[in-house]
């Protein structure tokens, strides 16, 4: 293990995703098993790891065990027997709303109610004045008839809305197989998959669905694509063997819903159902539920807090009304009106209104909502937690340095890069490109050549990948060189060796010699080298030079980066003539004494676009954490080189190492940033994870399991934070639902996560996160207008109301006109805000917080108040223009509205007809 | 404190900025005539006496407590049309519109109580109800500079025939044009509208039954009588239920 550990700045090198932890997470795990604390608490222990141990029981363990045999598989009435027991092998489906209740739902909800109140109000009103026989009966029911119609046409809007949203189990469900090929009665028979129970014996091959978690008693060639589950793109091999504690790393257990690539093999069924991993993270995903949006909450909120005032102001009216005998119906009147006046009925619709319309400007900038509320919680956020990825990163290894000459060198690392920069001249320049663009075996797929070089697919791993875009890109045509210097022997890497070597004649025709090129984990190549090239000179490699080597090694891997070491040998052409036959196998050839020519390293760099939006977050007052599965060090670079961690700020180990203290001393409050490792957060307790988050401005979790995502999310959750997460494997998806806005990647994300998720990223990008942020603070900012619109609006109509029944004079405007404005202005306001350019509100998080939505409802009143005030003067105005002065019309509102009086005496003596 | 103090302030200039408005607004109006006349270009019908409840009148012709309020309400509006009331009104020409525009001071013209005949309270006190007559008088809305032209005068039919003779003073309902135009409560103070006798003669079969009648203005093409909206443009419907 210690040896493994020392070779970390090599090991992680095929491919970008981190699938190396287990090494570590082993020695943790004995570590665990010493200390005794294995045991947890059931409810944690799905969050942390899966308690199976199938995988270590050999297979006689298991035939007892499930009661089976490897040769007969169970019998049919054995098997009917556990099916009875266990259930069918499906995953349970969501309990669904029907359709009809999720439209009820919308129809009595919120401000509606109160309107159907209403509406049965003027019904009854209608009904009793109809019996008694007044003419304006009719005048009731068509009040009822128009509240009733906006319930529902705002209803069926909601409805509409909500039913876009779409069901998380559904991508769950589309993973079940179909049929199952099982052993039982000692014969081999098609079942349905759902039909299977644990002992069951089932055989897959290549191109099937596992039809439950399985035990594999035997394989060939099996390689099952675990991407479903764990992200991990490349197809794991699987075997009969017991290759490690963790059930989910171990090779000899097959998971439910994944797919066999190629090969054979048969197992015994261990989980069925619910009781699968899957299932297990489906009922997880499905259970952790769907928090309430900040949004969503303060709506509530209001609509209770309006609601309420409504209520009390009408009956207030009602009793100062039957108090003033007015008739008790035409109180009940004024009680609807009051209540109409005052219910906003139109904000719901605006909310929404204004949030689908910022999901499509979002959709335009590459982020897709699904859930609308999530627009709005998307400006609340006040934490990110981002994978690196893919997300901060181009999820595509790049050489980043170069060491040659004694000198470090920076190559360009951007997406769209066409020349290097760097000093080409000189001469050991021209020897290490030869030998990284001979040694080598990527190769570009054919008839790309009008494609940039960095989008041009490659067939080769990660860092051969790096090497040849990276070649091409400086020396132009590499597999013409390739041609010009043809190779004669080979031998590719492998993980013994730690090298990769090759043999090729050279391109000069009067040089008759072979040129053997290696390259490799640069301990090793040091080590077979025993000159150095200096400025296209070979030098002795004394200590000196050894020691500038090591500099530059650790430098280059401080950093975080991949290093190779590049070295070379002219092989002499009297030992190896023309006709030489290089054997491979025996290595008829020198493999030590060669010259060493220069170190390369690679990372997968930020996209350059991310530590812009990494500082706009953090003067939006938005901490940025990053969780990754990587190596601490290669995370602690990439959090450097985008500005999670600024250049400023140290970790523990840094304050450490600079004032030369055991890391125990170190005053914890002194270091602003931390690189938390997957390891130690399994043995945090909640509230040691509470003082790294409280403590720490930024944060690093690094070598983090996918589980370990919802224990860092629900710790920031307890910060009273608003947690945004990305994530884009099946067993992110508690993290992503567990989230205030779960962000899934549009590129790299499996159907669940995006399922999980309230945002999809169409480009992975993160600075698509930070533009959604600023939407949604665009939002929150239009909505607080609109809502402050609205009251403003209401008080406005509420105030003539009063005044109408106090001081009785003729009504200003009616209930059915009230409804009509709110419908009317509710919808087309925000659509006008939401147009409007302001100043982004990002810059200033304080003025963007959530309690200011609502804050006094004195300016509210004060400007209703205002409005009023003008609305009468102009009420007042008409009236008196057309011959009624303000002293006529106090008092007269009986005489007014009395049918039976057709000769009202203006102030100038006129008589009006009603 | 402070916040008290801003709110003081705050309502205290809206108040002021109210008064001040409605003062400006109302400087701006004529206390002669209204700023604008649009609304009311045609006028409508409306009786006196008017029952409080609807336009109903129910009565037992022989207990007076049962049209006592009736006979009040008429004695009461006729009381203007005195001839104690009028001795500053003048005699005007009949049949022509008395154009008074140029003139600084409006005169009124007078309405003679003795022409509503048998409903002028001066024959008979009950203005008939006691004797199954009833008097129900039909009067036109004043409306400011109202120049009605042709022979403007008032015609009821009762809903059923037999049940009701109706006799009109002055004779056939005609309504003067000499009362015309008016020119508003503060320009022409001593106006009177011209009124019209409806006397009904209740068939003694149609007692204790409810006669609808309706009064509609006729002659005057510029005088609306048939509005759908609006029931009592240029016309009135009433009923009228008699008992013994």
């Amino acid at each position: 293990l210690l040896q493994k550990r020392s070779d970390v700045y090599s090991v992680e090198i095929y491919g970008t995703k981190d699938l190396h932890k287990t090494e570590i997470e082993y020695e943790e795990e004995k570590h665990k098993d010493q200390k005794g604390n294995k045991k947890q608490k059931k409810a944690e222990d799905l969050k942390k790891e899966l308690d199976l141990d199938d995988h270590r029981l050999s297979t006689s363990e298991l035939e007892m065990k499930y009661g089976t045999s490897i040769d007969k598989g169970l019998s049919s009435a054995r098997a009917a027997e556990i099916l009875a027991r266990d259930g069918p092998n499906a995953l349970t489906p969501p309990k669904a709303t029907p359709e009809i209740v999720k439209f009820l739902k919308q129809m009595i909800g919120g401000f509606s109610i109160l309107l159907w109140i209403g509406a049965g109000f003027s019904w009854i009103s209608f009904g009793i004045q109809l019996a008694q026989g007044v003419d304006s009966a009719f005048d009731n029911l068509y009040l009822g008839v128009v509240l009733a119609l906006v319930v529902i046409l705002t209803g069926i809007f909601a409805y509409y809305q909500e039913a876009k949203s779409t069901n998380i189990m559904a991508s769950f469900s589309k993973m079940i197989p179909q049929q199952a090929l099982v052993l039982r009665d000692a014969e081999k028979k098609e079942l349905p998959a759902d039909q299977l129970v644990v002992g069951d014996i089932v055989e897959i091959k290549g191109g099937d669905r596992i039809p439950a978690d399985i035990r594999l008693i035997f394989t060939q060639g099996c390689k099952v694509d675990n991407s479903s589950l764990t992200g991990e793109s490349e197809p794991q091999s699987r075997s009969c063997d017991f290759t490690h504690e963790n059930p989910l790393e171990t090779r000899n257990i097959a998971f439910y819903s994944t797919t066999c690539v190629e090969g054979t093999a048969t197992g015994i069924v261990i989980n069925t159902g619910d009781r699968t991993i899957i299932g297990r993270i489906a009922s997880l995903a499905s259970g952790v539920g769907n928090e309430k949006t900040p949004i969503a909450i303060e709506i509530e909120h209001f609509v209770y807090l309006v609601a309420g005032v409504a209520i009390s102001i009408g009956v207030l009216f009602f009793i100062i009304s039957v108090s003033m005998r007015y008739k008790i119906l035409d109180s009940i009147i004024f009680l609807i009106g009051i209540i109409v006046a005052n219910v906003p009925e139109g904000l719901l619709a605006t909310v929404t209104v204004s949030l689908s319309l910022t999901a499509k400007r979002m959709a335009k900038k590459n982020c897709l909502v699904k859930n609308l509320e999530a627009v709005e919680t998307l400006g609340s956020t006040s934490i990110i937690c981002s994978d690196k990825t893919g997300t901060l990163t181009q999820n595509r290894m790049t050489v980043a340095h170069l060491w040659f000459d004694n000198q470090i060198y920076s190559a360009d690392t951007s997406e769209d890069q066409t020349t290097q920069p760097f000093d080409q001249s000189s001469p050991s320049w021209t020897a290490l490109s030869k030998i990284v663009t001979l040694c080598n075996r990527a190769e570009f797929r054919p008839g790309q050549e009008n494609l940039p070089i960095m989008k041009r697919v490659v067939v080769g791993d990660a860092s051969e990948t790096a090497l040849l875009k990276f070649s091409e890109v400086i020396l132009g045509d590499v597999m013409s060189i390739r041609a010009q210097n043809r190779k004669v022997a080979e031998i590719p890497f492998n993980s013994t060796n730690k090298f990769q070597l090759s043999i090729h004649e050279t391109d000069d025709p009067q040089d008759k010699r072979f040129l053997l090129v290696m390259k490799g984990a640069p301990e090793r190549i040091l080590e077979r080298c025993s000159t150095i090239m200096i400025n296209g000179k070979e030098e002795p490699l004394d200590s000196e030079k050894a020691e500038a080597f090591q500099t530059a090694y650790m430098e280059l891997g401080g950093m975080g980066e991949r290093v190779l070491g590049f070295c070379h040998l002219y092989l002499p052409e009297n030992e190896f003539p023309e006709t030489f036959q290089f054997d491979t196998d025996s290595m008829n050839f020198p493999t030590s004494n060669l010259c060493f020519v220069g170190l390369l390293s690679m990372i997968d760099p930020p996209r350059s676009t991310v530590p812009d939006a990494v500082s706009k977050c953090r003067s939006a007052g938005i901490k940025v954490i990053m969780v990754t599965g990587d190596h601490p060090i290669t995370a602690k670079a990439i959090a450097k080189s985008v500005g999670i961690i600024s250049a400023t700020s140290e970790t523990v180990e840094d304050i450490a190492k600079r004032l030369n203290i055991p890391v125990e001393q170190v005053n914890r409050r002194e270091a602003t940033a931390a690189v938390v490792n997957g390891m130690e957060l399994k043995d945090m307790s909640s509230e040691q994870l509470d003082a790294i988050l409280r403590e720490h401005a930024e944060i690093v979790f690094a070598r983090t399991s996918p589980q370990q995502k919802l224990i860092i999310v629900e710790g920031c959750q307890r910060q009273g934070a608003v947690v945004a997460v990305t994530g884009d494997g099946v067993n992110d998806s508690p993290a992503l639902k567990k989230a205030d806005i779960g962000i899934a990647m549009g590129i790299a994300g499996s159907d669940a996560a995006k399922n999980a998720a309230d945002m999809v990223l169409l480009d992975d990008n993160f600075a698509s996160i930070v533009t959604g942020v600023e939407e949604g603070r665009l939002i929150f900012d239009n909505l607080k207008k609109t809502i402050a619109y609205t009251l403003t609006k209401n008080i406005a109509e509420l105030c003539p109301f009063l005044i109408y029944i106090i001081a009785s004079i003729p009504m200003p405007i009616g209930t059915i006109t009230i409804l009509f404005i709110d419908l009317g202005t509710d919808i087309v306001t925000p659509k006008l805000s939401i147009y409007l350019q302001y100043v982004s509100c990002i810059q200033h998080i304080a003025q963007c917080s959530l309690n200011s939505v609502f804050p006094h409802s004195c300016p509210f009143v004060s400007a209703g108040i205002m409005q009023s005030v003008g609305a009468f003067v102009t009420y007042f105005t008409v009236y008196a223009e057309q011959g009624f002065l303000p002293t006529t019309l106090l008092g007269v509102r009986v005489n007014w509205e009395n049918n039976a009086i057709n000769d009202f005496e203006d102030s100038y003596g006129q008589q009006w007809v009603k | 404190g402070l916040i008290l103090l801003f709110y003081l302030v705050f309502y205290g200039f809206l108040a002021a900025l109210f008064t001040f408005t409605m003062w400006v607004m109302l400087q701006t109006l004529s206390s002669d005539i209204p700023k604008y006349r649009d609304r009311i270009s045609s006028p409508g019908l409306m009786i006196s006496p008017k029952p409080d409840t609807a336009l109903e009148f129910y009565f037992n012709r022989s207990d007076s407590q049962s049209y006592a309020e009736y006979v009040t309400t008429l004695q009461n509006f006729l009381e203007s049309y005195n001839d104690s009331k009028q001795s500053q009104n003048i005699d005007c020409t009949r049949g022509k519109i008395f154009d008074q525009s140029e003139a600084a001071v409006k005169k009124a013209c007078r309405f003679n109580l003795s022409d509503l005949g048998q409903c002028s309270g001066k024959e008979d006190p009950n203005f008939g109800y006691s004797k199954g007559t009833p008097c129900v008088l039909v009067k036109m809305n004043r409306i400011i500079g109202l120049k009605p032209e042709g022979e403007p005068h008032i015609q009821c039919t009762p809903k059923e025939e037999g049940m009701v003779t109706i006799n009109y003073f002055p004779p056939n309902g005609a309504m003067d044009l000499m009362y015309f135009p008016y020119y508003g409560k503060s320009l022409h103070a001593h106006y009177l509208q011209p009124l019209v006798a409806v006397q009904l003669a209740i068939a003694p079969n149609a007692t204790k039954e409810e006669i609808a009648i309706e009064c509609k203005i006729h002659g005057s093409p510029n005088l609306k009588n048939q509005d759908d909206r609006d029931k009592f443009l240029g016309r009135i419907a009433f009923k009228v239920m008699m008992s013994e």
